[in-house]
């Protein structure tokens, strides 16, 4: 099908499947791999666009099912889209809606049709969204890269209904490029399903290559399958998938989940837990998180993280942010700025690592700085790494 | 010793109001604070919702810091820190002017003795003797702070506790300026309650000591704003010409207005911040040559009118929010609880209310003011009711 996108791998790890990339979107260049932070309702919590801007961030989330509900399809139509509403120059990716369906709305059931569920209007009538409805939204709302509805299973399930939801998932992708409006300045990304079944992962790569999307996301993930398992499932989707198209994980975000999935060969990644947890008064840095609420850093006068360049670290000790977290909304603002500024610098030190030939080296630097003795590195780790071989422990 | 001084450049007879500056030094060089102006309020030293790089875009030029906020630990865990309290609070370029009160309300806790006062936290009271006080303000080293006070938070209170608090206060005033080290300079808080004598009183006194400004502060007094300006103009008839007058309580632009023409040169600026918890945008003008129109205060962005409303909160206005955003996504923010909402509408708020102050300088050095703020007086509605406080609360996001 028709892409709004080029892509051009730029490096690539000669140890393990990772690789960086220039991914040329209708709003501007993303060097991949990318971590995009979660601006759920048109904005990310508490951050301006410039403030965003300035930290380096080239794409950025919004979900459908949010905006959709406000401000509204036709409030978006009359704007011109999502960019316009927010003041977002850079890039942006929707989700279907489909997701925060199942996840938020307790009655939601699923037909051939699409995902029918309770109108949180009114929760009376029930409301039902269709690929084709799905992607009139994304149309509207108008991102850089829109996602395909797909029939969302918790990757718990098992047996008969992940089989299901996978054919279904490939019909529903026929319905959503037949309805795409604007192939040309958005990008349809297929959503790789199957459950943590190899077998059915291997048949819905297969049908899904032959839509010839512009990219690919591996979906029904992290939904607290074992991660020895999901990372198997990963690693069999980027053997599998064509080489010359972005890959796309959802729902990713921890620092040890990044650095092994792009090993695997991941492009892309989404989650809202820098943000969320910023949220709690918990700052990120390459030695894990830090509570800031806690009393012991009240006469802690250094930055969050030595050499960070983020506003907070800039300005403040660690004392001055535990009086604010979770007190004030500057205090959140602060910790925000600090973790998204803290996931960017990783993707970037990770790219860099790739293009300097030093990717394993790194990897294990990483952890060591993460997790201090080895005894502590999560088992699936070391496995999934020893499969793009590096060996964690030696 | 660090320069400090208050240059009247212009006061006007018979009505009272003045264009001056306060000029002081920060980081070795000299800085002036233009008056009338204000103190932009804080929470725990820092602006409501703004970031620090959010901040600098704004022409802000003083603060207020509340010691209030600190006190959880006591004593609080900023006194450790020996770089003072301007890097503390990475306000290296501002000048700073401490209080032991919240300036924006006056919450009743507990009582007053002799020795100490009792204050408001987190964590429930505190208390604070004169002596800690001025301790922490030798360590913090801030430009200004006023000295402690025993506001009284009763009801009518009798003449016996009024007295008392006036006779407290200018004890604590004499300690304070016994203890205090060179180089920061101490406002005397004028107090009396709604007591005529004693307004008379402790104005009198406190301008006989060597104080380098005063501070009115209205919100011990449960009554209106215009009540309020009654009261304070009691005390400032018996205050001199050449030192600066700060005051609590007149955040409204009416008020402002009417502030200044009495004499105050500074007020507390916790104005924009209550407005901004309410979802309010400020747009009043302070309009040259009297156009008379029926002029909107503030717009409230809760209004569903606004959902579709395309244009800035006000048209012309530099403020970063109204160069980059329009009504209607502020409106999606508040209704969709995003904190971005009130980051935005701050940033606005304190532009606009600082814009107000820059608007009634030139109007003062113009001779403009008379008129405009009379106009400006007369199209708002004075009443006499209590003003009702809204109970702000900048954690519920």
């Amino acid at each position: 099908m028709k892409s709004a996108l080029t892509w051009e791998i730029i490096a690539k790890c000669s140890t393990t499947k990772a690789r960086v990339g220039k991914l040329i979107l209708p709003h501007g260049p993303v060097d991949t791999p990318v971590f995009m932070p979660v601006g759920t309702q048109g904005t990310l919590k508490g951050i301006t666009p410039k403030q965003l801007e300035e930290l380096g961030c080239q794409i950025m989330l919004n979900n459908t099912y949010h905006l959709g509900l406000r401000p509204g399809q036709e409030l978006l139509e009359q704007i011109g889209g999502s960019h316009n509403f927010q003041n977002w120059s850079r890039n942006l990716l929707t989700d279907s809606g489909g997701f925060q369906m199942v996840s938020l709305l307790k009655l939601a059931k699923i037909t051939e049709q699409g995902v029918e569920f309770q109108s949180p209007h009114d929760n009376e009538s029930t409301m039902l969204l269709t690929p084709e409805h799905s992607m009139s939204l994304q149309n509207s709302i108008g991102a850089d890269i829109i996602m395909q509805l797909d029939d969302v299973v918790s990757s718990l399930t098992t047996g008969k209904r992940v089989e299901e939801a996978m054919y279904r998932s490939i019909r529903w992708l026929d319905r959503c490029i037949n309805a795409h409006r604007k192939p040309d300045s958005q990008n349809l990304f297929a959503i790789i399903q199957g459950g943590l079944d190899i077998n059915l992962r291997k048949k819905c790569i297969e049908e899904m290559i032959l839509r010839d999307t512009p990219g690919y996301a591996i979906g029904g993930l992290s939904g607290g399958e074992e991660k020895d398992i999901f990372w198997r499932i990963v690693t069999l989707c980027t053997d599998l998938l064509p080489k010359n198209k972005p890959i796309y994980c959802m729902g990713i975000g921890y620092t040890e989940d990044l650095v092994v999935c792009s090993a695997l060969g991941v492009d892309m990644y989404d989650c809202v837990f820098p943000t969320r947890t910023a949220r709690f008064g918990n700052a990120l840095t390459p030695k894990g998180s830090l509570n800031l609420k806690s009393v012991k850093f009240s006469k802690d006068f250094q930055p969050i993280e030595k050499d960070c360049d983020c506003v907070a670290c800039k300005s403040y000790t660690r004392s001055y942010i535990h009086l604010q977290a979770t007190k004030e909304t500057v205090g959140c603002h602060l910790i925000t700025l600090h973790n998204v500024a803290y996931q960017l610098r990783l993707m970037r030190n990770i790219r860099q690592a790739i293009i300097e030939g030093r990717f394993p080296s790194f990897v294990k630097q990483t952890f060591k700085d993460l997790f201090g003795s080895e005894e502590k590195y999560p088992v699936w780790a070391i496995n999934a790494l020893k499969s793009v071989n590096i060996d964690l422990l030696s | 010793m660090s320069g400090f001084s208050f240059n009247l450049l212009k006061i006007t007879d018979p009505s009272r109001f003045r264009l001056g500056q306060l000029i002081f030094s920060r980081n070795k060089q000299e800085k002036i604070l233009d008056t009338p102006n204000c103190f932009v309020y804080t929470m725990r030293g820092s602006v409501p919702h703004l970031t620090p790089d959010n901040l600098q875009i704004i022409p802000v030029d003083s603060l207020g810091i509340t010691l209030e906020h600190f006190l959880e630990a006591q004593p609080p865990t900023s006194t450790h820190f020996m770089g003072g309290i301007h890097k503390f609070l990475n306000l290296e370029d501002y000048l700073l002017f401490f209080d032991v009160r919240d300036s924006s309300k006056l919450l009743h806790i507990s009582f007053n003795t002799d020795k100490y006062v009792s204050v408001v936290t987190n964590q429930g009271c505190r208390k604070v003797t004169v002596e800690e006080y001025v301790r922490y303000m030798n360590i913090y080293n801030p430009d200004i702070f006023a000295s402690i006070s025993d506001l009284i938070t009763d009801k009518n209170p009798s003449l016996k506790r009024v007295k008392k608090s006036v006779d407290r206060t200018l004890n604590w005033l004499d300690e304070t300026l016994e203890q205090i080290k060179e180089g920061i300079h101490v406002f005397g808080v004028v107090t009396g309650h709604d007591k005529h004598e004693e307004r008379v009183r402790s104005a009198q006194e406190t301008a006989n000591r060597n104080v380098a400004g005063f501070v009115l502060n209205g919100f011990d007094l449960d009554v209106t704003s215009k009540e309020r300006l009654d009261l304070m103009k009691i005390s400032l008839k018996h205050l001199p010409k050449n030192k600066p007058r700060v005051a609590y309580g007149l955040g409204a632009p009416e008020y402002v207005l009417l502030g200044i023409f009495e004499g105050i040169d500074i007020f507390d600026a916790s104005y924009p911040s209550e407005q901004t918890s309410l979802g309010h945008a400020l747009t009043f003008l302070l309009l040259e040559n009297g156009i008379q129109n029926e002029q909107e205060k503030f717009i409230d962005l809760w209004d569903n009118k606004y959902r579709t409303d395309f244009r800035p909160i006000l048209n012309g206005c530099k403020c970063y929010a109204c160069q980059n955003h329009t009504r209607a996504y502020i409106f999606h923010l508040l209704v969709a609880h995003e904190m971005l909402a009130t980051v935005l509408l701050m940033s606005h708020n304190l532009f606009h209310y600082l814009q107000f102050f820059k608007d009634i300088r030139k109007s003062i050095n113009n001779n403009t003011f008379t008129n405009n703020a009379m106009q400006f007086i007369r199209a708002s509605n004075i009443t006499d009711e209590i003003d009702i406080k809204p109970n702000f609360n900048y954690r519920n996001y």
